[in-house]
């Protein structure tokens, strides 16, 4: 700032920053700007790609015809207003539990035990209720079981915080609110839907899968949690070998392969890669002990042993199982040993390569692979399972995974919990545990805490930034996830069962061409994303600071 | 606990407890990598073999590779499969490295701006970029496409290029990285009479690096495997990109398990190949663009 800005040195500035900017920024106007914009406003038109349609204003009929609900025979408005009611009430009773908690409004702990009631009810309710055979009436007491568990655990959350005895209070409010709600829902369920119906039956429909498909994400985080805390340090690896006896073992070792290896080597393929591949690994086991004599390291030797030890191991594994005559164990457990070998050599790093790389390759071709995992006939999981029922003497018959109703959205959640275990949730705890303090670890070692204390009152707080970041990226993309899955893997079906609402609005816009209602969708979409964030904001962030 | 480490010795617990913890690390590994090993078993099996249960083939044949890039006949019916998926790989590549390109140097430019210059208006331009990042991109895509319509971008590179290349997560990302570099050297360089692209191309962008690396592998990445807006924006085969590629592969031959399997593996390798040189730079950038940022 030493000197005097002149009106020529401004300009001249301005225009740097124009240049600087201007192309991100045109470009972010156009595509990204712009479209929001338009969006928004498509969302209140019939804007259709058919020629046929003439574009108009429709104002909020879009949004109406979404998530609004018609009358069958005569419509009872008295009824629907009590019943929505009883829906607000019971969401208005959700949010004050959560602030009651949050604010520690006296008798909380009285309301947390109504609560148990309520859900204890409501999965009995859902659990003697005479089944029907429809798909929605059973997706409904899936439903009930669900939210029944979950209001279990959270009144029990609740019940036993500590402080305050058991006096009803303020804090009592929110529990008989949800107990109003829930109750006048249940009541007036049948008349409800016995005299209306949903306007876009679909939608709730696919609204469902899409929570259902997140069930998923609490069992994904719990796993990237507990493989962050295995492979966070280092293996205690380096050490001393023997040196020269440990390269009279491997030269012995060497010999020993060729032999076992001779007389495994039928005239099978299999046999006579297992012939080239043993020889091989002798091979490089004879150099290995050359080498180790003359120069390796001393503090390197335990490591290099080690992993020699590990190839061995798979070697002598694959060959006498092979001799038994099972080829697919021999694979399976010459796998095992390389990845024991390979974390001997390269240490966690090893480890940690493997379990990301589902994520770094995911993708439709990822998905495609799944699928023929998946297929019911030939599939090796399927196959795997009548291998196995088969030795215990069962008649084991694997599900059709994608194929049916009932196994098609379980199959895709272990499909996505197989690709993000290792992968970006797992770095990111990996750093959260780089940044705990190791004098609150020193501390809790010299007080004699346990393994489990140690977690539970120091890591586990630590790393709740982590935890609530991880959570709020997750529930974003579940709930704009789904439509990779269902336009590779399954077409969105058995009967719609894996169809999500970005999967809904892909065939809305782009094969019924109704862009207007399409973007409708994608608004009620972002509207249901921005309230689980803020209320994740709200309350996750409150609650992840007291321990 | 106590009783058992007086009678072993700590040294000796120590390698136990490692023995353990390999056992169980390789055991988590050998479950994650088993479809890659089935994956790759499948792509090498004659199709005789190819819905029985092993996993090694008996008789493994290099044939299946070649077939899907069009280079033979399918051994079994003796036609070619007439699918281009030598294209298809060249397209995917070539859109994947031409929108780093442009993602990177655009949003490396307005981050510089955004990160050190000062103008009025500055932080409500930022506002507005960090605001879109909450929408999800279904909101958007509809729209784009009716925009791609008019300005005939349907059936093009560019249609794929360039509403991929300017997002406002890069130049988040970037300015996040520029503003943990420190100022002094700029303002040195500023005495010194450097105008704002030498400070640009001779210091800031040297020292932001790894956060542009960062930004270029998690972009590639994202266009390499970008499969929704490809899939709507094209309906002629020879500027399909390799996700979309592999639907049609899979519509059609989808019985042929050891082709698909044989594509799957041409479709990943390139993937693994950088991860493996990148693997630094990408551990770092998924920190910096997760707690830190």
């Amino acid at each position: 700032m030493g000197k005097p800005v002149t009106k020529k040195s401004r300009s001249r500035e301005a225009l740097a920053v124009l240049g600087f900017l201007a192309p991100n920024l045109l470009g972010f106007l156009g595509f990204t700007l712009l479209p929001v914009v338009l969006s928004f406003l498509m969302a209140f038109t019939n804007w259709n790609l058919k020629p046929a349609v003439d574009l108009e204003f429709v104002g909020l009929r879009n949004f109406a015809d979404l998530i609004g609900v018609q009358a069958i025979d005569r419509p009872a408005p008295l009824l629907s207003a009590l019943y929505f009611g009883s829906a607000g009430v019971l969401v208005a009773g959700l949010i004050s539990v959560l602030w009651a908690n949050m604010a520690d409004w006296r008798g909380t702990r009285v309301g947390g035990a109504l609560i148990v009631a309520l859900g204890a009810a409501v999965l009995a309710l859902a659990v003697l209720r005479p089944r029907v055979g429809e798909d929605s009436a059973r997706a409904i007491s899936h439903g009930l079981v669900i939210s029944g568990g979950i209001g279990i655990l959270a009144g029990l959350g609740l019940a036993t915080r500590e402080g305050e005895g058991w006096r009803p209070g303020l804090g009592t409010l929110p529990a008989l609110l949800l107990v109003a709600g829930a109750f006048g829902l249940w009541m007036l369920n049948g008349a409800m839907w016995g005299s209306y119906e949903p306007r876009d039956a679909r939608f709730w429909q696919y609204f469902y899968n899409t929570a259902y498909l997140m069930i998923g994400i609490p069992f994904g985080i719990a796993g990237s949690l507990a493989l962050a805390l295995l492979v966070n340090n280092d293996l205690p690896l380096s050490g001393r070998a023997p040196g020269p006896l440990l390269a009279a073992l491997l030269r012995t070792a060497a010999v020993a392969i060729c032999v076992v290896f001779g007389v495994v080597g039928g005239t099978t393929v299999i046999g006579k890669v297992g012939l080239a591949s043993g020889a091989g690994v002798a091979a490089l086991c004879f150099l290995a002990a050359l080498l180790i004599t003359v120069r390796a390291p001393a503090e390197r030797l335990g490591q290099i042993a080690g992993t020699l030890l590990c190839l061995l191991c798979g070697i002598v594994t694959m060959a006498l199982v092979l001799g038994m005559g099972q080829p697919n164990v021999a694979v399976l457990g010459g796998l095992f040993w390389l990845m024991a070998a390979m974390g001997v050599a390269f240490n966690i790093v090893a480890y940690r390569t493997v379990y990301y790389l589902p994520t770094f390759t995911a993708g439709v071709a990822l998905m495609i692979l799944w699928k023929a995992l998946y297929n019911p006939e030939t599939g090796p999981i399927n196959v795997a399972i009548e291998t196995i029922g088969n030795a215990l003497g069962r008649d084991w018959q694997g599900p059709e995974w994608l194929a049916s109703v009932p196994w098609a959205k379980p199959a895709l959640i272990i499909m996505g919990v197989w690709t993000g275990i290792g992968g970006t949730n797992m770095l990111l705890y990996l750093a959260g545990l780089s940044n705990v303090p190791t004098d609150l670890m020193d501390a809790a070692d010299v007080d004699g805490a346990s393994a489990w204390g140690k977690f539970r009152h120091v890591t586990w707080p630590q790393l709740g930034p982590t935890t609530f970041f991880i959570t709020i990226m997750s529930i974003i993309g579940g709930l704009q996830g789904g439509f990779e899955q269902a336009r590779v893997m399954t077409g969105g079906g058995p009967a719609g069962s894996t169809t999500t609402l970005s999967y809904y609005i892909y065939n809305k816009a782009f094969q019924d061409l109704d862009l207007g209602y399409a973007a409708a969708i994608s608004w009620v979409l972002f509207a249901i994303i921005f309230v689980a964030t803020a209320l994740n904001w709200k309350f996750g962030r409150e609650l992840e600071v007291s321990p | 606990m106590t009783r058992v480490s007086k009678k072993l010795g700590p040294r000796m617990l120590r390698t136990l407890g490692a023995v353990v913890r390999v056992v169980v690390l390789s055991i988590i590994g050998f479950a994650i990598s088993i479809p890659f090993v089935w994956m790759v078993g499948a792509s090498f099996k004659p199709r005789a073999e190819v819905e029985e249960a092993h996993i090694v083939p008996r008789e493994p044949t290099l044939d299946n590779y070649p077939v899907v890039l069009d280079r033979m006949p399918d051994p079994v019916t003796g036609q070619y499969l007439g699918l281009r998926f030598g294209r298809w790989y060249f397209n995917s590549i070539f859109v994947a490295l031409s929108v780093t390109l442009l993602q990177v140097l655009t949003s490396s430019m307005a981050a510089y701006a955004f990160a050190r210059m000062q103008w009025r208006g500055r932080d409500t331009v930022f506002l507005l970029y960090l605001a879109t990042m909450m929408i999800p991109g279904v909101v958007t895509m509809i729209p784009n496409f009716q925009i791609m319509v008019s300005l005939q971008f349907l059936n093009t590179y560019r249609g794929l290029i360039i509403p991929a290349a300017f997002t406002a997560f890069g130049t988040f990302l970037l300015r996040q990285f520029m503003l943990s570099i420190p100022q002094a050297m700029d303002e040195a360089a500023k005495i010194d009479g450097a105008g704002h692209w030498r400070i640009f191309w001779d210091i800031v962008m040297p020292q932001a690096r790894p956060g542009v690396i960062a930004l270029a592998i998690i972009t590639m990445l994202g266009a390499y495997q970008s499969f929704f807006w490809p899939l709507i924006m094209l309906n002629q085969e020879q500027y399909y990109p390799l996700p979309v590629g592999m639907l049609a592969l899979d519509s059609t031959y989808g019985r042929q398990t050891e082709l698909i399997m044989a594509a799957t593996v041409m479709n990943v390798v390139p993937l693994i190949l950088i991860f493996i040189i990148f693997q630094k730079y990408l551990v770092k950038g998924l920190q910096l663009g997760g707690v830190k940022g």
